[in-house]
């Protein structure tokens, strides 16, 4: 058992690795044929591992493998630990399986891109880390897998690095999250003073010996640990590097920041349960601030022109609802969510990374349009994936999403509140997904796309950066001279059309009253929980939802249909009306200019302080300047009496000599 | 004849010396004062020495006679060096010791 | 086995020794010997050591000058193992970096070099506190004479400068030293001694203790550099020649770290806790400060020195937070931050080779594209540096701000603002570089074979330490964690 978590490391990280090391030797079809069988060895051994898990009693479905000592002293007890449960394992499927899809489509995707081999090395790498993540089996290689992934994120990101805009995005949410790694470490260190261990399966057996119910340490403990999550899964006031992010290529974005690594903190908080549920108080900040992103994220959705930048405040949105139902306790309905959503955000991103190849890179959803009929395939994948997030029967998004709203009502008091704004949010996510869709697929065609009907795609000779139109200054072009577009590559088209199939069927996983398929894989893991079998809501009333839910979607597509497409003078009748609320919203709530004003500005003005004032007047004129000041005077002195008179001299020889005669003179007497 | 007539001779010889070094401004003259200090000096430990009936007080004299030699050759030689360096033969003037 | 440890001392300066009469072509090869013998001289000394054994080993002890109780005594305990060792390994390193790159006057170079590599293993070993002061003084010389005659073209200020800080400081340690020698004699009425074990063993009034604590303290400080008392370093870090400031900051500033932990905390338990608020300050105020200058400043081997003093800081954040934790993460990141300094200056004297010879980022940028390896290699260097965790700097860290954690939550909460900072400070200089578009004068391709022979051993250690720093941890927690440990039991019997 232990070894499929060692192989499930492994293969990513030898990917990255062989191909690190062989990046001059080897062609570089070879390199994304490695790093694709890396991460296919990770997954078959992911499946093999719950296979063998499924095959022990449930009570046993836990099992530690040990690696080495990492930084074991002085009562740190850090080893290299995994924890293979249910709930790590369920994440390993869902990372690799994904990652092998996206890799997969990478191979086409990115295949004249000059950074071809670097690519696969750095997505390996990020593999392997959302893997030491999930895989970890306390808090430090959590924390270490928690600052790999924020890594690999970064040199995604700055994938392009010749782009300033590129390396300025990459930068902003490295540093953002530091700022949670920093949670993380501290929030660790009000656990670790209470329960004097590191390791996972310790410290919950403790936590309710060790602390009382909301318990002040606990609690600031709990709070530090969203931090991470928070910045990690781009919550609010720490998602401002989410859509900047979307400077990296399209399956990154596809993968990093839709699929896996802003879920992490979305498992931080299931794997944390013990912790939280002593600590309701941390729990219900955790499920405030889900609940206030999934609707600040939708409502920036309605009025963001970018086509990556929708998907990704959808992706806030919806990472939103996972983070309320884990901190809800509605532990298997958000990891469902997760699960679901990590299908059709991939494929949603897929298809948007072939509509940009078909514009040549442009991202701007003014200049798109009418592409339905030059993508059939993108489209149809697009409106799958559309349809799955915007929760329309029979696609998965809605059993997954209306799991957690009815989770919510049935746990009552001020969750109510929240499955009401789950609902709000359901409506919103069918107008902002089906606006980017007609947008983009529907009236008349562009140039580009009549281009495209008739056969032509987009090829430029001096590949530009489509956020400043300048051009790049050398061949790392994007993405690379040609471009590559899903109906022409193969590789692009299998890895969709297996997500869209998951988009379209995982449902069937979880329907009320039918089937309880993760529920009941991840019962082990929860079985300490004092809500996970509690928290049932009737079928009846979960069926009941699903229609509200449903209904609410709909509602949204139809208003978003007559929009875009029937009356096309409204939105901007609307703008002009609402002219006030649109800025604001565009503006994206003014969080960046906040974050601005608050941190970077006074952090920018301490530096250039401490440069320009302190370090010249305290350090270089009071301290350099009192000592070399003291020695000059004294040396001074001394050098008034070097005169060069000879005849100074033997005078003050002379007065010397009588002096030191009259005082032994006098003190002999 | 006590010792103390010797000595007040010789500290009145050494006091011209010093005085002269510390007036007079030409070399030659700052030599031949040192040298007047020297003697004043052997003086004082000739009469020492018979004051004390032994001999050390002159064997030191003696090697202070071969010192003073030695001094005034090199002081000698210097003042000539001077001289034919055409620098001012005064010590006020050759001051490049200066701090 | 018995490892003489003064022939680890005596072997850098006498191949260099060889080499000074040799002819020039020579010396290079031969202090890259001198280098090597003590490097395996102290692997050696690592791989042998017991960890679960008590106090010191290999301890060499002759008297030296009787008369005043003061004896050559040498030895090694948990406290300075890993820095023989990082001090072996980078004098090593810088001996390769010299042959690749040679420097005029190669003799003479190659014999202050060398000069320098047995000051250095000489104040990590010396068991005795006039040794131990001795070699401190002796390895600034070197240095002085590498500023004043391989510098920068203003050197001359910069050398005035860092003599005057410095000697201030050794001043001050001297009579530390002897006032703690007399003092000790007069208060246990034996006679004079200089040996540290002797020393610990009287217990000095706490007024005393304060007053020669803080000349000590002072020293220490003044050598890190500290804030406030940094006033040398940007001088000296600008116009030093590039492989001597490397080692300067990678080595140097460490002896001043271990100095607190061989001598301050031991012998002076009472002044330590009364000063441990006002230095734990200080080096909180460092971190901020350090960090602050660094991401301001635009000169690389400024961005370094300063980023140094937050480093230095975090480390005697460490040392005072007087907990186990604490100390074993400064220890720990002694040497980490040694592995990460060194390579971090040759990547940027490459950078500045390929971009006309400036030192500043604005004349840099784009490197990547001609120099993947280059540029991979300075990533890694750079992530440690930022501490990512997964590096053994970030293992240093943990440990440290949980050691500061128990001592002060404020304080550890504030410090974690450097740790932001790094991120920022180091990704700039690293993005200036490597990335964005090429700066005007740069030119030139990858690392060149014989470069790698500087720039991979120390990656592949900082690697190595990064998976696995274990041992690091293991050998010092005798000396730190135990009952009866060399350094906190003094402090903890204090109440």
């Amino acid at each position: 058992m232990s070894l499929y978590g060692w192989l499930i490391l492994g293969f990513p990280l030898a990917g990255t690795a062989v191909i690190a090391l062989t990046w001059k030797r080897l062609p570089a079809r070879a390199h994304g044929a490695i790093g694709t069988a890396a991460i296919a060895g990770a997954f078959v051994c992911s499946v093999l591992a719950l296979l063998k898990l499924q095959s022990l009693p449930a009570d046993q479905r836990q099992v530690v493998a040990v690696g080495w000592d990492y930084a074991k002293s002085v009562g740190v007890d850090a080893e290299l630990t995994l924890l293979l449960d249910p709930l790590s394992i369920f994440m390993c499927l869902v990372v690799t399986g994904v990652s092998t899809l996206i890799h997969l489509y990478s191979t086409a995707y990115m295949a004249s891109d000059k950074g071809f081999s670097r690519f696969f090395a750095y997505m390996n790498f990020f593999v392997f880390s959302m893997l030491l993540l999930v895989l970890a089996g306390n808090f430090l290689v959590l924390i270490v897998g928690w600052a790999f992934v924020g890594a690999a994120s970064y040199l995604l990101i700055s994938f392009y690095y010749r782009r300033t805009t590129a390396t300025k995005a990459g930068i902003k949410a490295f540093v953002i999250n530091v700022v949670g790694d920093i949670g993380l470490v501290l929030g660790t260190y009000f656990l670790f003073k209470h329960l004097h261990t590191l390791d996972f399966v310790k410290a919950f057996e403790r936590t309710n010996e060790t602390f009382t119910r909301n318990d002040g340490d606990l609690v600031a403990g709990c709070v530090l640990l969203l931090v991470g999550a928070f910045a990690k899964s781009a919550q609010v006031p720490l998602h401002t590097w989410l859509p900047d992010a979307m400077e990296g290529p399209t399956p990154v974005s596809a993968l990093i920041h839709a699929a896996t690594m802003v879920t992490a903190g979305v498992y931080l908080i299931a794997r944390m349960y013990p912790l939280f549920e002593q600590a309701p108080l941390a729990a219900d900040v955790g499920a405030v601030i889900g609940a206030a992103t999934l609707l600040i994220a939708a409502t920036i959705a309605l009025v963001v022109t970018d086509l990556k930048r929708v998907i990704a405040y959808s992706t806030m949105s919806q990472i939103g609802y996972m983070i309320m139902a884990v901190s809800s306790a509605a532990y298997a309905a958000g990891m469902f969510h997760l699960l679901t959503h990590a299908f059709f955000k991939a494929l949603l991103f897929m298809a948007a990374g072939s509509v940009i190849s078909a514009m040549g890179g442009l991202q701007d959803l003014d200049k798109m349009g009418g592409f339905r009929k030059a993508m059939p395939f993108t489209y149809g994948c697009m409106i799958i994936g559309g349809l799955a997030l915007a929760g329309v029967p029979p696609f998965s998004g809605l059993f997954s999403k209306d799991e957690i709203i009815a989770l919510e009502f049935e746990r009552g008091g001020f969750h109510a509140v929240l499955g009401v704004i789950g609902y709000l949010g359901s409506f919103m996510t069918g107008v902002y997904t089906f606006r980017m869709i007609f947008r983009a697929f529907h009236n008349e065609p562009v140039p580009e796309a009549a281009g495209l009907i008739h056969g032509h795609l987009v090829h430029h000779d001096v590949p530009v950066n489509p956020a400043t139109g300048e051009e790049e200054d050398s061949d790392v072009g994007f993405p690379g001279p040609e471009h590559h577009i899903a109906e022409r590559e193969p590789a692009m088209k299998v890895a969709m059309g297996a997500l869209a199939l998951g988009a379209l069927g995982l449902g069937a996983l979880q329907l009320p009253g039918v089937t309880d398929v993760v529920h009941t894989f991840l019962e082990p893991t929860f079985a300490d929980s004092r809500f996970y079998g509690a928290l049932e809501p009737s079928t009846s009333s979960q069926w009941i939802g699903l229609v509200v839910g449903a209904a609410l979607a709909l509602a949204g597509i139809g208003l978003a249909y007559r929009l875009w497409v029937k009356q096309r003078t409204a939105p901007g009748l609307l703008r002009a009306r609402l002219a006030p609320l649109h800025a604001f919203l565009a503006n994206k709530w003014y969080f960046d200019e906040l974050i601005e004003v608050v941190v970077v500005r006074p952090s920018a003005w301490f530096g250039r302080f401490a440069a320009n004032t302190f370090e010249r007047l305290v350090v270089n004129g009071l301290l350099v300047g009192g000592t070399s000041g003291v020695v000059r005077a004294g040396s001074a002195a001394v050098r008034a009496i070097q005169s060069g008179f000879l005849r100074a001299y033997a005078a003050l020889l002379l007065g010397g000599l009588t002096a030191l005669a009259l005082y032994f003179l006098i003190s002999a007497q | 004849m006590s010792t103390t007539w010797y000595l007040l001779v010789s500290a009145v010889v050494f006091c011209i010396g010093a005085g002269g070094i510390l007036v007079r401004r030409s070399p030659l003259v700052i030599l031949l004062c040192l040298e007047l200090m020297l003697n004043a000096a052997n003086l004082a430990l000739v009469a020492f020495s018979r004051a004390q009936g032994n001999q050390d007080g002159q064997i030191f004299a003696v090697v202070v006679m071969v010192v003073a030699a030695c001094e005034v050759a090199v002081g000698l030689g210097l003042i000539v060096a001077i001289y034919r360096r055409k620098l001012p033969v005064d010590v006020d003037e050759l001051r490049e010791l200066q701090g | 086995m018995t490892i003489h440890l003064a022939l680890l001392l005596l072997a850098p300066i006498a191949f260099a020794a060889i080499g000074a009469v040799a002819p020039p072509r020579a010396a290079a090869p031969l202090a890259l010997a001198g280098t090597l013998v003590a490097l395996a001289f102290a692997v050696a000394l690592v791989l042998d050591f017991d960890h679960a054994q008590r106090g010191l080993q290999y301890v060499t002890d002759d008297d030296w000058i009787p008369a005043l109780g003061i004896h050559f005594k040498l030895g090694v305990d948990g406290l300075n193992l890993w820095l023989v060792g990082l001090t072996a390994l980078l004098f090593a390193v810088t001996a390769v970096w010299t042959l690749v790159r040679p420097q005029p006057r190669p003799r003479l170079w190659a014999f202050h070099m060398a000069l320098a590599e047995t000051a250095v293993l000489g104040a990590f070993l010396a068991q005795d506190l006039a040794l131990f002061v001795f070699f401190f003084d002796l390895m600034l010389v070197p240095f002085l004479f590498l500023l004043l005659g391989w510098g920068g073209p203003d050197r001359r200020p910069a050398t005035l400068k860092m003599m005057i800080y410095t000697l201030v400081g050794s001043l001050l340690m001297l009579a530390a030293a002897v006032a703690t020698a007399t003092l000790t004699a007069q208060a246990s009425g034996g006679s004079i001694t200089f040996v540290l074990a002797d020393l610990a063993k009287v217990h000095l009034s706490p007024g005393t203790q304060r007053v020669i604590f803080a000349g000590f303290a002072l020293a220490f400080l003044i050598k890190m550099p500290a804030l406030l008392v940094h006033g040398w370093m940007p001088d000296a870090y600008r116009q030093m020649p590039m492989p001597a400031i490397a080692v300067f900051s990678a080595v140097l500033s460490k002896v001043a770290a271990y100095g607190f932990l061989r001598i301050a905390l031991p012998l002076f338990p009472d002044a330590t806790l009364d000063f441990q608020l006002v230095l734990m300050l200080l080096s909180v105020g460092g971190i901020i400060y350090g960090s602050a200058m660094a991401f301001t400043q635009t000169n690389l081997r400024l961005i370094l020195g300063y980023s140094s003093l937050a480093q230095l800081a975090f480390i005697t954040l460490g040392i005072f937070s007087l907990r186990p934790e604490g100390v074993q993460g400064s220890i720990l990141q002694a040497v980490n931050h040694g592995l990460v300094v060194l390579p971090f200056f040759f990547i940027v004297l490459l950078a500045s080779e390929r971009a006309g010879g400036s030192e500043d980022i604005r004349d840099l940028g784009g490197l990547a594209f001609r120099g993947p390896v280059i540029a991979t290699l300075a990533l890694i260097v750079a992530f440690a540096t930022l501490a990512i965790p997964g590096s053994a700097n970030f293992a240093g860290e943990f440990f440290i701000l949980l050691g500061a954690f128990k001592a002060y939550v404020v304080l550890a909460c504030v410090a974690f603002t450097g740790v932001a900072l790094a991120s920022v400070y180091v990704l700039r200089a690293y993005i200036r570089t490597f990335h964005n578009r090429a700066g005007p004068r740069v030119a030139g391709g990858d690392l060149t074979w014989p470069d790698r022979f500087v720039l991979v051993p120390l990656v592949a250690a900082i690697l190595a330490f990064g998976f696995y720093p274990q041992p690091a941890l293991r050998d010092s927690e005798q000396a730190v964690g135990g009952n009866a440990s060399a350094v906190l039991t003094g402090v903890r019997s204090v109440p």
